[in-house]
């Protein structure tokens, strides 16, 4: 079974498993990451949402220590990322491309990984792959997208890692490999000692497992804590078609959706709602992703699937 | 670390030591029939009257002769196909983000991955260099020609350093580049360029060349393998006259600088009469060369600019691999 948002969402949170201070990471004249101010406590399992080329990779990457930052500051397990074996043992960083070697077989990289870490669990490898009918003898470059991926996978857990940094893990599994792989994930953590941090953009797959949102677009944070906190910091206003300046300057309206009979605001709360013509009810993860990705989005060109039927409210 | 580089390069070795086993097995055959051919000649030219050498013989066949001269190409292939690759290959496969995500530190994975293949290196040029010398021992001795441009490239220490650069050269465009098809491309075009010019430019001034002036009549000849470099006639005010271009000449001096009487010597095998040597002797040859007993020192001087130059691609290679973003 998967367990469901097992950390209370109000407890104290522990010493923090990554914490970032004003992170910034320029290519060029691209910036990738802009005044990332983020922190995972430990034990979580955050979900990493954004809009494509919002800095998600970047983040991960610079978490990971495989690039330094142009500006600001990173901690990850307590220290700066640096290239020193016992930092290097405790992250487990997977890319999107799914980095292995396509001539070598799994085998070869269990092998390769007995060597290489100073921890290392081959036999939680050898056993997951044969449960999944992998063949661990074959090349890994003649195995399919699914397989490879859940190589790959296997590999990066039996590194026994504390922070696990995973770039659209789930995105080549099927959803019932999905669904399984996720599961481990939440009992790798409640195992405790180990912390998940995960991008995906299947966001009914993240609210299954994840407890903790950090969500960027165009290189900015926009949302980073709880995810029961952030559900519980907004609400959905259902009202009539009328005036809503009142409740805009009382509130910090993420969205607003307009149809003639009523509107809809998705506001983030400074404090209860007075109009009582408006009905208050709670967001659900996927409604608040949206509002906030779809505000991006209406900076540059708006995409018509997105917002053919709303008017989305400035920032105030 | 090595577990791993044995694993991806295990089939490079396996090929490279097939390779080097053939070409061993063929030398070595082919170099005892020279050899016993060059003993044969000796024999037969100690037991003949007034052979005081056996220049101008050629051993072995041209077929081996030809691989033995293309082993020029040999320290390039592993720059190549070993060098450029290391880098450049993971990065196009991504394979670094791999490497560099276990417990491993990117410089160790770079020190232990370049420290094998300069083994590697160092032993195909090796073997490749010891197996040429020995087989043309014979030849060398015949020839006297083992200092030329060409020959010194091929024999002694200095395949060993060209290998060790060729994969210096090849690992540092490839991290540079992080694609293996440029890597190749500019590794191949560099070895080229880099050999040539210091052949070229460099290597006739390792030590001041030795200038020696003789009379056209006496005639000079170093001991030896020495390496000519220059060689011309002075005339009589110490002009330096025009290389013979036709075959009318006489002791290197073109007939036109010389009596008539001179010239009817030159089309036939008598003696030259007193007017002609009387003339000659105001002719003054010289012959810039190095001689053959500098050959040690300049494999030595040569090996080290390779040497120095495979250090500082590596040192390249480095604080790319190392200071840049993964």
């Amino acid at each position: 079974m998967i367990p469901m948002h097992e950390v209370p969402g109000n407890a104290v949170p522990g010493p923090a498993a990554i914490e970032t201070t004003e992170l910034t990471k320029r290519y060029g004249k691209v910036t990738a990451l802009s005044n990332c101010t983020v922190s995972v406590p430990e034990g979580r399992i955050c979900a990493l949402i954004g809009p494509n080329g919002a800095g998600k990779t970047t983040l991960l990457r610079l978490l990971a220590g495989l690039s330094r930052p142009t500006a600001g500051q990173v901690t990850v397990n307590g220290t700066t990322p640096r290239q020193d074996p016992a930092f290097l043992a405790d992250i487990g960083y997977l890319a999107q491309e799914i980095p292995l070697y396509r001539r070598l077989s799994a085998e070869d990289h269990v092998r390769a990984g007995a060597h290489l870490n100073p921890r290392w669990d081959a036999e939680s490898v050898r056993e997951r792959l044969t449960a999944l009918k992998i063949p661990l003898d074959r090349a890994v470059g003649k195995l399919s997208g699914g397989q490879r991926a859940q190589v790959a996978l296997a590999l990066i857990l039996a590194k026994r890692p504390r922070l696990l940094l995973l770039d659209e893990p789930v995105a080549a599994l099927d959803p019932l490999a999905r669904r399984n792989f996720l599961g481990l994930l939440a009992d790798g953590v409640a195992a405790g000692g180990l912390t998940v941090v995960l991008s995906s953009h299947l966001v009914a797959d993240l609210e299954r497992v994840c407890d903790h949102l950090i969500m960027l677009a165009s290189s900015r944070v926009q949302l980073c804590g709880d995810i029961e906190d952030l559900l519980a910091e907004h609400q959905l206003l259902i009202g009539p078609s009328k005036d809503t300046t009142a409740i805009e300057r009382s509130q910090r309206v993420v969205q607003v959706t307009r149809t003639p009979r009523q509107t809809t605001l998705l506001v983030r709360l400074n404090g209860p709602v007075a109009d009582p013509a408006f009905q208050a009810s709670d967001v659900s993860l996927e409604e608040l992703v949206l509002a906030y990705m779809g505000q991006q989005s209406m900076g540059q060109d708006a995409l018509p699937a997105l917002t053919h039927l709303s008017t989305v409210g400035e920032e105030k | 670390m090595t577990w791993l580089v044995w694993r991806q390069h295990r089939v490079q070795v396996y090929l490279g030591a097939a390779l080097l086993a053939a070409f061993a097995i063929l030398i070595v055959i082919t170099g005892m029939q020279v050899g016993n051919q060059y003993h044969a000649a000796q024999a037969a030219c100690a037991a003949g009257h007034g052979c005081r050498q056996l220049g101008g013989l050629f051993l072995g066949s041209h077929a081996v002769g030809f691989l033995i001269i293309s082993t020029l190409g040999a320290p390039a292939l592993v720059g190549l196909f070993v060098g450029a690759p290391m880098v450049a290959a993971e990065a196009e496969a991504g394979t670094t983000q791999f490497a560099w995500m276990q417990s491993v530190t990117r410089k160790r994975w770079l020190t232990v991955k370049i420290g094998w293949m300069l083994l590697a290196a160092a032993i195909w040029g090796g073997v490749i260099s010891a197996l040429v010398t020995w087989w043309e021992g014979p030849n060398n001795a015949v020839q006297l020609d083992a200092f030329d441009p060409g020959r010194f490239d091929i024999m002694g220490v200095v395949p060993v350093a060209y290998s060790l650069f060729a994969v210096a050269l090849g690992i540092a465009a490839g991290a540079l580049l992080r694609r293996v098809l440029p890597a190749i491309a500019v590794t191949l075009a560099g070895f080229i360029a880099v050999r040539a010019s210091v052949a070229v430019w460099l290597r006739p001034h390792y030590l001041s060349a030795v200038t020696v002036f003789y009379k056209v009549t006496a005639g000079f000849t170093p001991p030896g393998s020495y390496w000519q470099i220059a060689q011309g006639v002075l005339g009589p005010n110490g002009q330096q006259l025009a290389q013979p271009n036709s075959t009318n000449y006489v002791d290197g001096v073109s007939a036109s600088y010389l009596p008539a009487s001179c010239t009817q010597v030159s089309r036939g095998a008598f003696t030259p009469p007193p007017s002609c040597t009387g003339a000659l002797s105001h002719f003054q040859a010289f012959l810039t060369y190095q001689p053959a007993d500098r050959y040690w020192t300049f494999q030595g001087i040569e090996s080290g600019i390779f040497l120095v130059l495979a250090a500082a691609l590596i040192a390249v290679t480095a604080v790319t691999l190392l200071r840049r973003d993964a």
